[in-house]
């Protein structure tokens, strides 16, 4: 019966399309997966992910609504499901969205929401896989003119921990904002302003008040300085007490012509709020390097404070180098340091040939990580702007604290690209880490290096049509994509993505 | 298996040309809110999503700058929408301005204007008309792929 309403209601939709200015459009994504996850039980499982996205628009009038299906023999864990909803007016000032939107405050110190399209999600625990998004649901409404901007939003965000087949569905958004922000420009080059917010947690009786002081100028001689400050207004204002709820963030950046820098603090104490529905800046460089973007220190909201630097300086002819020093200390029950340097260098031999190659060096108290240092290599050969060849070489080796011997990582990949449409690449990692080399079913400690292959083909249909295919296996682990970071699992099999956008 | 066979065929059947972008709205570097058509150009704009993390967006953006320059007061616009959240937000105006862009950089830190036109990666580049009708689509960056750009947008041009 839903099937068959939500198909009416979509050839209502395209009907109404075709007489008028109105547009139907969206994107579509198919993901099937033959295989399994190390260790695990639910061997040689087939599974199939499908997210579709609607749009329809008609003058200041938006409607969107997602569908998400998982499909797997284990019946408990299906589910179909419009699992985002929104209609959205927009005007020259105003901005109104009902059901589910993304809202921000500030830099997120109190409230960030966000969307990583094309990401599919899978926890350890539920084996059910499904878009990885938070969003609110509820109202907001936004409004702007020359001089100030204001937003006002009343929503449930989302936990998105929970999978969508997790019933009733208000279990996924136990958490209750209403907030108001204001932004006012001063001069076309400052502006301030504040936001207040109250939120309830189900189960939890009354409410936490927050206000939110911020501002932005861009100041003289490319200098550009943002400041916020959030706390929890039963705390004393500013005061920066241990028992007090605050988070102070500022970050100055600058530029002049090919040189360009950012210096970044933060003081958090005590502002994991509600489900985790904030997510103050970590601070923390995002790599891109598998073996430093698996390691990435993970902020502790409960108490940290630190500072990143980092510069970037591109030179004539196309080199480049790029420079970050971060530190963070966490007081929880012990006082634990990370700190991290990391340089990167980009040599632009000549029109078809780039070397590249980093170096990175920390340490992660808080994780028991010692003396982490890692290093690559990657070279990119173009052959007359018809074939493109991509060598990266990755190694990374660090003491945990309670193993005496270094851990040490492995990562290669050869990837080879017929401009524009097929990109054929191999990817090879291993590890001699205790905890990836251990079999948990296991009481013996297993040390022996464990190794993991696996090849993609991505084929460009068209301009709407990607296919991707992955066969072998994939080591999982921490991910950040966006700023967002996640745990992704093993997985050996086949898998097959289809895009489609229409 | 019936609703999604039928869906993905009244899908086909309802696709036609690039569906119209909207007039979104995102704070640029220097903290100000625009719109879409404030930015959009006479005749083409390209507008290119890409992050500060990512290695070939890097590549990619001297090429556009290089082409902005080339088609600068021919009509042809470019926007350039860092799809950074809050954690690098910092950094955006910096790394931009090092490798030389001069074209207005709007911040989707929510990917909300990301999702809205059915990008899922970055970089990519989108080319749309007058008519604000995507008139190409291309994700992800090798070195080469700017001359099909370019041949896009002399052809856009051209109509």
């Amino acid at each position: 019966m839903k099937h068959r309403i939500l198909f009416i209601s979509i050839g209502f939709l395209f009907s109404c399309a075709g007489k008028s200015m109105a547009q139907i459009y969206g994107d579509n994504t198919f993901e099937f997966q033959y295989g399994n996850l190390p260790y695990k039980k639910n061997r040689n499982l087939t599974t199939s992910y499908d997210q579709l996205n609607l749009f329809y628009d008609q003058n200041n009038i938006s409607l969107f609504g997602r569908i998400e299906q998982f499909m797997t023999p284990i019946r408990k864990r299906n589910y179909f499901d419009l699992t985002q909803k929104r209609v959205e007016y927009q005007d020259k000032q105003f901005d109104i969205r009902i059901g589910n939107f993304y809202e921000t405050i500030g830099r997120g110190l109190l409230l960030r929401s966000y969307e990583i399209p094309g990401s599919v999600y899978e926890d350890d625990f539920y084996r059910t896989r499904y878009a990885f998004y938070r969003d609110l649901e509820g109202v907001t409404i936004d409004y702007k003119n020359s001089w100030m901007e204001t937003k006002v939003l009343r929503g449930r965000p989302l936990y998105n921990i929970y999978p969508p087949d997790i019933k009733p569905d208000s279990l996924r958004r136990p958490d209750l904002t209403e907030a108001v922000q204001s932004n006012f420009y001063l001069t076309q080059d400052v502006s301030i302003g504040g936001a207040i917010m109250r939120s309830h947690s189900d189960g939890v009786p009354g409410y936490h008040d927050f206000g939110d002081l911020m501002f932005d100028a861009n100041l003289p001689m490319q200098f550009q300085l943002f400041g916020e400050y959030t706390f929890d207004t039963k705390g004393k204002f500013s005061s920066f007490r241990k028992k007090d709820s605050y988070a102070l963030y500022t970050g100055l950046n600058y530029y002049h012509d090919s040189f360009g820098l950012s210096l970044e603090y933060k003081n958090y104490n005590k502002f994991r709020l509600g489900s985790g529905y904030n997510d103050p800046p970590s601070l923390i460089k995002e790599h891109t390097y598998p073996v430093l973007n698996r390691s990435t220190h993970v902020l502790e909201t409960s108490n940290e404070t630190g500072f990143q630097f980092e510069f970037y300086y591109n030179f004539d002819g196309g080199h480049s180098i790029t420079g970050n020093y971060t530190t963070a200390t966490n007081k929880v029950s012990n006082t634990f340091h990370y700190w991290e340097y990391f340089l990167e260098g980009s040599y632009k031999v000549n029109e078809y040939l780039t070397l590249k190659s980093f170096a990175d060096y920390a340490q992660d108290e808080l994780k028991g990580e010692k003396h982490r240092f890692s290093a690559g290599f990657t070279t990119e050969k173009n052959f007359n702007y018809e074939w493109n060849i991509i060598l990266d070489l990755e190694y990374q080796t660090f003491r945990r604290s309670f193993d005496p011997n270094r851990a040490e990582n492995y990562y290669g990949s050869l990837s080879v690209t017929s401009i524009p449409n097929i990109t054929v690449s191999a990817v090879f990692e291993a590890s001699t880490d205790v905890q990836l080399t251990d079999d948990p079913r296991t009481a013996a400690i297993e040390t022996k290096t464990r190794t993991w292959l696996g090849g993609n083909i991505r084929y460009k249909i068209s301009q709407s049509n990607t296919l991707d295919v992955f066969a072998g296996k994939r080591r999982g682990g921490p991910a950040c994509t966006s700023g967002i970071c996640y745990e992704i699992l093993d997985f050996e099999g086949v898998e097959v993505r289809f895009s489609t956008r229409f | 298996m019936k609703f999604l066979v039928s869906l993905l065929l009244l899908i086909a059947v309802g696709s036609n040309a690039g569906p119209k972008v909207y007039n979104f709205r995102l704070k640029n570097l220097n903290n100000n809110t625009v719109s879409y058509k404030e930015l959009k150009g006479e005749k083409l704009t390209v507008i290119d999503f890409w992050a500060t993390w990512c290695k070939p967006c890097v590549r990619s953006i001297p090429k556009l700058v290089e082409m902005h320059n080339e088609f600068s007061g021919k009509g042809v616009h470019f926007i350039g929408i860092s799809v950074d959240g809050p954690r690098n937000l910092a950094k955006v105006k910096p790394f931009a301005k090092s490798l030389g862009v001069d074209y207005p950089v709007l911040l989707d830190t929510e990917n909300e204007v990301m999702q809205r036109l059915r990008v899922q990666s970055v970089p990519t580049l989108l080319i749309i008309n007058s008519n604000d009708e995507v008139v190409y689509f291309t994700e992800g960056y090798v070195p080469g792929e700017e001359k099909l750009i370019r041949k896009e947008i002399l052809k856009h041009l051209d109509q």
